[in-house]
Formats: structure tokens, C-alpha cells, sequence
């Protein structure tokens, strides 16, 4: 064997190997969605066999029937996609202003008040719950979408992600506005705006994709079963006082999961910028 | 138009000065060229005339107004960024726009002058493109039209020709001499570290080194009147030559000592130690044989640059370089020579400043 040929041989290998740990890693992450899938067409007694089944046998789309058969689910997807909107909508607003103020404008106590916001992302969401809960009831917005959904109008990680953003822009475009007769406000929509698109794309889809699951807000900021979203809504209506359906949570949850998984498809050239920008999770 | 006045401006970020007090006069529809090496502080002061920061001592004046507490959006004080900055997501047309649109003018006015200056500029067919599709030369004559769209009466220019290559530079180093001087006769101030582009385009140039204005002058008063060691070396290339020595006074001839060399100067001057000999390369008579009053030298090498060729001649630390008469030849290894004496320079070897010359 030639020296040539022996590096070639070493770089297939490796090439080999590469996709070998790549495959078994993507399995298992897979894993799960895969088992669902399969579930979704089993009935419940066999889903929770031990050791667990791999083939549907009887093949059934029972839980799917039973699923459109509930009155509430096309309420429960309309009640998510408004919460999933004004989440997205509150957060493109709001997030986008207060990254350009971060990122552009200059004013007294700018980076504590900056430091004093990223502080914030450790605080996990179990210990703010309760005074979350007593401000929305006190507003008298408990069992409301709109109470819910003020709660997430805006979040850390999106400001970071718009301020990083806008700081990435060059800093002469915004002197060139300036000397052009733009203030900081009409730069912001002139300048900084349109420019963001790509961020507000990343802050748009990270925000769909955790408002559409969301199940520990709705759960408990909601309490009639009309006004539920989908995570919580499917739970509710198949779980009994002493065990749970799961099979058709299964698949209300495939379901649930379509638009998300478009979603992804069709904009994860954003999602990758989002990460990109922040140097890290969006 | 308007002229712009600096007085005794000073501008620290934190400890570090900048630029300091500063007394500058620009004349109405002057040219003036802000010339340095990189840190010198000379786009500080730009940007403290245009507003984008703010003094910390001192008083800027355009026309009869005092601009300090002035926002830049009311100075009418237009600029041209070394990366042009243009706004990326509008077409040509936009970019021209859209100054005009902050100041609310009609949409038939704006379109009208846009035209104008886009046809001024010979940029008329580029008006529906966006900034990414075109070349270096066609970005800055768009950052030009967009400067000048609103009429500004102070036109201010940071390193424009920096970012485009050397044949386009000379060629816009031109055009803009003529647009902004001949054409318009607008007041601008010209920042650049280049000093070919300051010799060719300035009406006057000022030279500033860390902060601190050395020299104010006409092209040629910067050449031929240096008034220190920074100045003379900055302007001019290969630089001055500058040779550290004591003058002597023998016989009732002026002499220089260098240590490595004894040269008579055809000047008259007292004796004085600690002084420094600056002359041109150009500046220099060569000859092939020895001569009166030459100096001998033995040559390290020789620099070709078209017509011109220059001599490096090595004493001891020291390198005078020289030009040498075309006629010589590259093949010389030894030549003799003078500084002209009309071209003599001598600097106080303690403050660099000017003592004859």
C-alpha cells in the first residue's frame, strides 16, 4: 500500500466513525419522538407493555378519533395560537426596543441595570410563580389568555439575543443616520429595524416554539377547560382520577407538534443565527 | 457655507487625551486637510465638528454659532465614513433619500434632487441597486451624494479614499478635489493619514501627532518650512534625513559634526551643541567623484522606483539616504555627497522645533 493510499484509507475510516457516533447520537435523541409515533397507533394496553412492543398490533387510529371527537381541541389550538401570538408579538416589540437602548443608546446606569437583567436568568421560574400569581390575580386576569400571556411579553434571553444583535451592527451606519437627521427613535425604526430582521426571526421562533408547549404557565394561570391550551388541555382530558391515557395524549401531542416541527423546517437558518449572535442557546 | 473655528479644544476619554487644546481656523470654502499618523487624534476632532462627540474643553464654532451643546443633526455638517456607511437594506435612491426625508421634504422635491446629484455624480443608472452590488467607487460616490443631497455647509471626509485601490485612489483623489473645491467651493475638512493626499488636495494642511497640532500651513510651507522634527519626516518620501550633531564654527566656516562625518554647511551660524541636521533625500547633490566639500559614502543598496532610484549610505547607526541622478546607474558603489544649501534644515536636537530653515 502506497503512502497515498494509506491516508486515504485513514480518512475513510475516520469518516466512518464520524458518522457511526453521529447516527447513534441522533438515535437517541430521536428516540423518544420515535416511540411516540409508534405509541400513537397502539392501544394503551399494549403502549405500556414491559418489555415494550415496537409493531402496533392491532394497528389503530383510535386515539387519534378520540381525539377529534373532543368538543374542546379545535378551542384548545385556537386558545394556543393566540397565546403563541401575542407571546410573539409582545416579544418582537418590547425585546427589540430594549436590546437597541442596550445596545446603542448611552444613559446613566445602562450596564448595572444591563447586569441586573441577565442576573435574572438565574432565577428559576418556580420562585417568581407565586408573586406571578398574586399580581395577576390582584389584576383580575387569572383564567384569561391576556393575563397569561402578559406574563411572557418579554425575556431575557431575547434582549440579549437583540442587544448582541445590534451591537454586531456597525457603529458609522448609526453615526452616518445620525448626521442624517435621524434622533434615536426614528433610527431605531429606520436603521435598526429593518436591519434586525434576522434576530426578530430567531426571537419570533424561539418564542413560538416555547409559548405553542408552554405547560406549567397554562396550567396554572388557567382554570376552565374552554380557555386552556393544547398542552394542558390534552392532559386534562385524558387523565382519570386514578391513572392516565396516555396514548392519545401521544398523539394529541404529534399533532400539537406539527406546526413547531414546520416550523423548524422552514426557519432554522434563523434559529442557527440566533445562535450564532448570542454565542450560545437563544 | 461657513468657516469653522476651534478654540482651545481639548477632548480626554478617561485618562487618555486626544487631543489637546486645540486652535484651528477653517476658512470659508477651504480645503483643509487634517493629516497624522493613526491615534493623532484628527478624526477626534472631526467628530467633535460634527457632533458625534462631544468636547471637553474648549468652543467649536460654525459660521457665527457656537455648536457645542448643538445636536449633529442641526449642525448642517454632512460626513463621509471610511466605510462609506451606507444603509444596506435601502436601494441607491434610498440611501441619497434619505436625509431629505428626516427633514420632511415633499416627495417630488426629494425625488427631483436626487436625480440631480445622482446625475452630478454620473451615479444616475445605479439608482435602483442596492449598496452590496456595487464596487468600492461607486459605494463612495454614493456616500458622496448622500452628503451632499441636503447642502450641507460644512462637508467633513474620514479617510474616504482608504478603502479602495490604489488606481481608483488617485483617480477619486482628483475628483473630489475638483467636486468639493472647484465645483462647489464647499468649506470640507479632509482627515487622512496619507500624505500624498494631503500634498495633492489640501488648500492647507494640518498636521497633528498624539494629540497635539504641530503645523498649519499650504502644502508647501508643510514641504519646505517644517516647523519640527515630526513634521519634516511625515511630509516627504523617503523621509528627511535627520542626523544628530553639534554645529562648529572653524575658520569661519560652518561646520556640522555628525561623529561618523564632518560636512561643511554653506550657511552662517553660531556654534552650537546638540543640535539635528535635517535634509531631503532629494535635496542632496551627488557625484560619482570626489568633490569639495562632499561627503564620502559607500552604498548599502539602491531603491529603484521608476525614474527615481534612491541610496542608502550606512554610517555607523546612522543611513542617509539620497537620491541619485539618473544618469549615475545602478551599478555605483561609492558616491560623494551635499545637501543643497537652500535646502538645509536645523533642529534644536532637544525640541525638535525648527532653529534655521
Amino acid at each position: 500500500m502506497t503512502p497515498k493510499e494509506k491516508e486515504l484509507l485513514i480518512r475513510r475510516i475516520w469518516v466512518v466513525i464520524t458518522y457511526v457516533v453521529l447516527l447513534t447520537f441522533a438515535l437517541v435523541y430521536l428516540m423518544p419522538f420515535i416511540r411516540s409515533l409508534i405509541a400513537s397507533f397502539m392501544t394503551w394496553a399494549q403502549a405500556s407493555r414491559y418489555p415494550p412492543e415496537w409493531m402496533p398490533s392491532p394497528f389503530t387510529l383510535e386515539n387519534y378519533q378520540k381525539l377529534f371527537r373532543l368538543e374542546l381541541f379545535p378551542r384548545w389550538i385556537r386558545n394556543t395560537t393566540l397565546y403563541a401570538g401575542l407571546i410573539v408579538a409582545g416579544n418582537i416589540m418590547f425585546t427589540s426596543m430594549a436590546g437597541y437602548a442596550f445596545a446603542r443608546l448611552k444613559f446613566p446606569g445602562r450596564d448595572v441595570l444591563f447586569s441586573a437583567l441577565l442576573s435574572l436568568l438565574m432565577i428559576p421560574m418556580f420562585v417568581t410563580l407565586v408573586p406571578n400569581y398574586i399580581i395577576i390575580y390582584k389584576l383580575g386576569l387569572i383564567d384569561n389568555i391576556f393575563g397569561l400571556a402578559l406574563l411572557g411579553l418579554t425575556n431575557v434571553s431575547s434582549i440579549f439575543l437583540m442587544r448582541q444583535y445590534f451591537m454586531s451592527l456597525s457603529t458609522e451606519i448609526f453615526e452616518a443616520a445620525r448626521l442624517d437627521g435621524c434622533g434615536p427613535i426614528k433610527s431605531f425604526f429606520y436603521i435598526a429595524l429593518p436591519l434586525a430582521r434576522p434576530a426578530l426571526g430567531a426571537v419570533a421562533v424561539y418564542q413560538f416554539l416555547g409559548s405553542w408547549n408552554a405547560f406549567i404557565g397554562p396550567l396554572i394561570f388557567l382554570r376552565s377547560p374552554e380557555n386552556f391550551t393544547l398542552p394542558v388541555g390534552l392532559s386534562f382530558a385524558f387523565q382519570r382520577s386514578m391513572w392516565t391515557e396516555y396514548t392519545p395524549i401521544i398523539a394529541g401531542s404529534l399533532v400539537a407538534s406539527a406546526p413547531t416541527i414546520i416550523l423548524f423546517l422552514v426557519l432554522n437558518k434563523y434559529l442557527i443565527r440566533g445562535i450564532v449572535v448570542t454565542g450560545g442557546k437563544g | 457655507m461657513a468657516r469653522v473655528l476651534l478654540k482651545n479644544v481639548t477632548k480626554k476619554f478617561g485618562d487618555v487625551i486626544a487631543v489637546r487644546r486645540l486652535n484651528l481656523e477653517i476658512k470659508d470654502g477651504e480645503f483643509m486637510v487634517l493629516l497624522g499618523p493613526s491615534g493623532c487624534g484628527k478624526s477626534t476632532t472631526l467628530r467633535m465638528i460634527a457632533g458625534l462627540e462631544t468636547p471637553t474643553e474648549g468652543e467649536i464654532w460654525i459660521g457665527d454659532q457656537l455648536v457645542n451643546e448643538i445636536d449633529p443633526t442641526k449642525r448642517n455638517t454632512a460626513m463621509v465614513f471610511q466605510s462609506y456607511a451606507l444603509y444596506p437594506h435601502m436601494t441607491v435612491f434610498g440611501n441619497i433619500e434619505f436625509p431629505l426625508r428626516m427633514t420632511g421634504a415633499p416627495k417630488q422635491e426629494r425625488a427631483k434632487k436626487v436625480k440631480e446629484v445622482a446625475e452630478f455624480l454620473g451615479i444616475s443608472e445605479l439608482l435602483n441597486r442596492k449598496p452590496s452590488e456595487l464596487s468600492g467607487g461607486q459605494q463612495q460616490r454614493v456616500a458622496l451624494a448622500r452628503a451632499l443631497v441636503r447642502e450641507p455647509e460644512v462637508f467633513l471626509l474620514d479617510e474616504p479614499l482608504s478603502n479602495l485601490d490604489a488606481k481608483i485612489r488617485t483617480q477619486m483623489r482628483f475628483e473630489l478635489k475638483k467636486l468639493l473645491s472647484y465645483d462647489l467651493g464647499i468649506t470640507t475638512i479632509y482627515v487622512t493619514h496619507d500624505q500624498v493626499e494631503a500634498m495633492t488636495m489640501a488648500d492647507r494642511i494640518a498636521v497633528m501627532n498624539k494629540g497635539v497640532l504641530q503645523q498649519v500651513g499650504t502644502p508647501n510651507e508643510i514641504f519646505y518650512k517644517p516647523a519640527n522634527t515630526f513634521v519634516g519626516t511625515f511630509v516627504g518620501s523617503p523621509p528627511m534625513n535627520l542626523i544628530e550633531g553639534e554645529i562648529i564654527v572653524k575658520d569661519n566656516k560652518t561646520l556640522f559634526n555628525a561623529g561618523e562625518f564632518l560636512l561643511e554647511l554653506p550657511i552662517e551660524m553660531e556654534a552650537r551643541e546638540k543640535v539635528i541636521l535635517g535634509f531631503r533625500p532629494q535635496h542632496v547633490e551627488v557625484n560619482k567623484d570626489a568633490k569639495e566639500g562632499f561627503v564620502k559614502g559607500k552604498l548599502l543598496g539602491i531603491e529603484k522606483l521608476g525614474v527615481e532610484s534612491y541610496g542608502h549610505i550606512p554610517y555607523g547607526n546612522l543611513e542617509v539616504v539620497v537620491q541619485l541622478p539618473e544618469s549615475m546607474g545602478t551599478s555605483v558603489k561609492e558616491v560623494h555627497w551635499k545637501p543643497r544649501a537652500d535646502r538645509i534644515y536645523i533642529f534644536d536636537a532637544k525640541t525638535r522645533e525648527l532653529i534655521y530653515g
